[in-house]
């Protein structure tokens, strides 16, 4: 497999839109595409936070991907595609069956496939298990680590994070170009350490509060980016050094300030349920039909108005 | 809540340096060679914090044996570039690789014939792709809300130019006595390397009575050069002995009716003395050695030239021999 670069910068967490009967809202899918894509390097689907991946079958999963490559195939925007399952052999199915369909495409560079291990299989032997994965789809992997959800979905699991003798064996594969990462800052440090030999592994942050208050050099997975991709896009740039000149205008640091500011008050509105939040924002903007999740619903009206607030402050995204 | 986010900050700025260690390689030697070919001097040039820290690691450059300036860019493009010559290295530093200061002057240096060094956070950016020799001083995250202001990136960018001044130091053998030369005001300059003739005392300071004065005028003597001790002259002014406070208590515990006797029968003949081209560290080895506070200078014919004292060698805040007095 030729060697793949993962980018550097702002990976929109997409939810995913439904319809009121539980299929996927082709048409909002497309609308929110469409604003995010200019302001992002990479849009990441199915991810089992935000893109509810773990709620999804396997025809869902892929008429998200289908859709939304078709939506970006005169966009220089990167997907990364969640294509864990419940089991190892659930997992291996999904990754082959897009093997497959990747087959007639002609150009699916731009598709990374995000695994998160421990979902389904242990520590041990991983990076054999990626060997085997890698031999099935011919697509660069990233790693996803993110504790909460596997102590969530998989509660007997005996640990949740990937180990970092492990990491650094896996990071050394070809195949493996890069890591979300959620977990304690100080586990950050130990991965970093362990990866640091390749600088073009990527480690990007998971958690986006953490990336606006320390930022990781690789970038953010945020999920604020389906509401505000604009003003993401600033402060990604401006926090990655990857702002031109001619932005640097003279308030431009309290600009930077009181956007990031903004976002961070938004991110934390949207806690504990950011799919909701988010979904119910897109649906009054008209951009998605309903605000259907495959989760209970939940009361988020007070964290909507929080958002609303916010927003309405913020000069990008209005 | 402030003492971990402290404590975060530290941790980040540490990781940010231990993250060269793995990262450094033969890139580094590279500039080092460059640095020990030159006929010229090592320019130092960066925008902002960087630019400041530029600056730094051209103080530490200096004062370890590599002749380095600063060139700010900004001022480069209105007659400062005049500074650089085709002998020099430039060594620029900008962890975006994007500053435009500096991309603005890289190809005027180019044509001048400098060779340039590059300290980057990013390796794929046009600044990198213009320079000789890369560094890579990129860190994995900035411990600054938003990345507003460089600090992980500028610790890593500082400890980078200290590891290079300290690799060429190593290279060049520089030794003590270099160090000293550069060092003539830092505590371990004063200590090694002042020569004697430089922390004496000459003329009229100098203690001094003559074989026959009374050891009431000799007091007088001690008392308004304070020093403790003066000095006794014989024929032609030539050192013939020295009466110190220790003396004078040991005259008066034997007989307690002193002031009117000649000095010579209560002086101590011979008094220790040293070259003026003697070092300081010299002097107070030879104090510590006899257990005294003053020195005597005195040329081939034994007269007086200066005396040195200890307080001069240590200030008077260090006045402690390892044996005690």
């Amino acid at each position: 497999m030729e060697a793949f670069e993962a980018p550097k910068g702002l990976i929109a967490e997409l939810i995913t839109p439904f319809e009121s009967d539980g299929a996927i809202d082709i048409p909002g899918l497309k609308r929110l595409v469409e604003r995010v894509s200019p302001h992002v390097q990479g849009i990441f689907l199915a991810s089992p936070r935000a893109g509810e991946g773990a709620g999804l079958s396997l025809d869902q999963r892929l008429i998200l991907l289908k859709e939304t490559m078709f939506f970006l195939k005169d966009h220089p925007v990167f997907i990364f595609f969640w294509i864990t399952g419940v089991h190892e052999e659930q997992t291996m199915e999904t990754a082959s069956t897009l093997q497959k369909w990747l087959k007639d495409k002609a150009n699916p560079r731009n598709l990374f496939i995000v695994d998160t291990p421990l979902l389904y299989h242990s520590n041990r032997s991983l990076s054999l298990y990626y060997k085997q994965l890698s031999s099935i789809i011919r697509r660069p992997i990233i790693l996803h680590n993110d504790p909460e959800i596997i102590a969530y979905l998989k509660k007997p699991f005996k640990r949740n994070n990937i180990r970092t003798a492990i990491l650094k064996e896996l990071s050394e594969m070809p195949e493996i170009t890069g890591l979300i990462f959620c977990g304690s800052l100080e586990r950050g440090y130990h991965y970093q350490r362990a990866c640091r030999k390749d600088s073009n592994f990527r480690i990007y942050d998971g958690d986006e509060i953490r990336f606006l208050d320390y930022p990781s050099m690789s970038g953010a997975i945020s999920v604020g980016a389906n509401l505000a991709p604009k003003a993401w896009e600033k402060i990604t740039q401006s926090s990655l050094l990857q702002m031109d000149q001619k932005y640097k205008y003279p308030d431009h640091l309290q600009q930077i300030w009181k956007t990031g500011d903004c976002l961070r008050t938004i991110s934390n509105a949207c806690q504990p349920f950011p799919v909701s939040v988010v979904k119910k924002i897109l649906k009054e903007q008209g951009i998605i039909k309903t605000s259907a999740a495959t989760s209970k619903d939940h009361d988020v009206e007070k964290a909507c108005v929080r958002v609303r607030e916010c927003m309405g402050k913020m000069m990008v995204d209005k | 809540m402030i003492i971990k986010q402290a404590k975060e900050v530290l941790n980040i700025e540490a990781q940010s340096i231990l993250g060269l260690i793995d990262r450094i390689g033969p890139e580094f030697e590279q500039a080092v060679e460059l640095i020990l070919k030159a006929k010229g001097r090592v320019i130092l040039t960066g925008m902002g914090k960087s630019g400041l820290v530029c600056r730094k690691i051209s103080a530490t450059l200096n004062s370890t044996g590599t002749s380095s300036l600063f060139l700010h860019p900004a001022e480069a493009i209105h007659g400062d570039l005049g500074m650089a010559t085709s002998g020099d290295v430039i060594l620029a530093i900008s962890n975006s690789g994007h500053t435009a200061e500096i991309t603005r002057i890289l190809p005027i240096l180019r044509q001048i014939g400098a060779p340039i060094i590059l300290f980057t956070g990013n390796l794929d950016s046009p600044m990198a792709r213009a320079c000789d020799i890369v560094i890579d001083v990129g860190v994995e995250r900035e411990a600054c809300p938003l990345g507003l202001a460089p600090t992980a990136s500028t610790t890593a960018a500082l400890a980078m130019g200290d590891a290079l001044a300290v690799s060429l130091l190593k290279v060049r053998h520089f030794d003590k006595d270099d160090f000293r030369r550069f060092h003539p005001g830092g505590n371990l300059g004063d200590r090694l390397s002042i020569k004697v003739r430089e922390v004496m005392f000459t003329g009229d300071r100098i203690p001094v009575v003559r074989m026959g004065s009374t050891v009431k005028e000799a007091i007088k003597i001690i008392d308004a050069k304070d020093i403790g001790a003066t000095l006794i002259t014989g024929n032609e002014g030539r050192l013939a002995g020295i009466i110190s406070d220790g003396d004078l208590r040991r005259a008066l515990m034997s007989r307690p009716e002193i002031m009117n006797l000649p000095v010579e029968e209560i002086m101590s003949p011979s008094p220790k003395t040293i070259d003026e081209n003697q070092t300081a560290g010299e002097a107070l080895a030879l104090m510590e050695l006899h257990l005294i506070t003053l020195l005597v200078i005195v040329d081939v014919d034994s007269r007086i030239r200066g005396v040195v004292h200890l307080h001069d060698l240590l200030g008077r805040e260090e006045f402690r021999f390892n044996g005690g007095l």
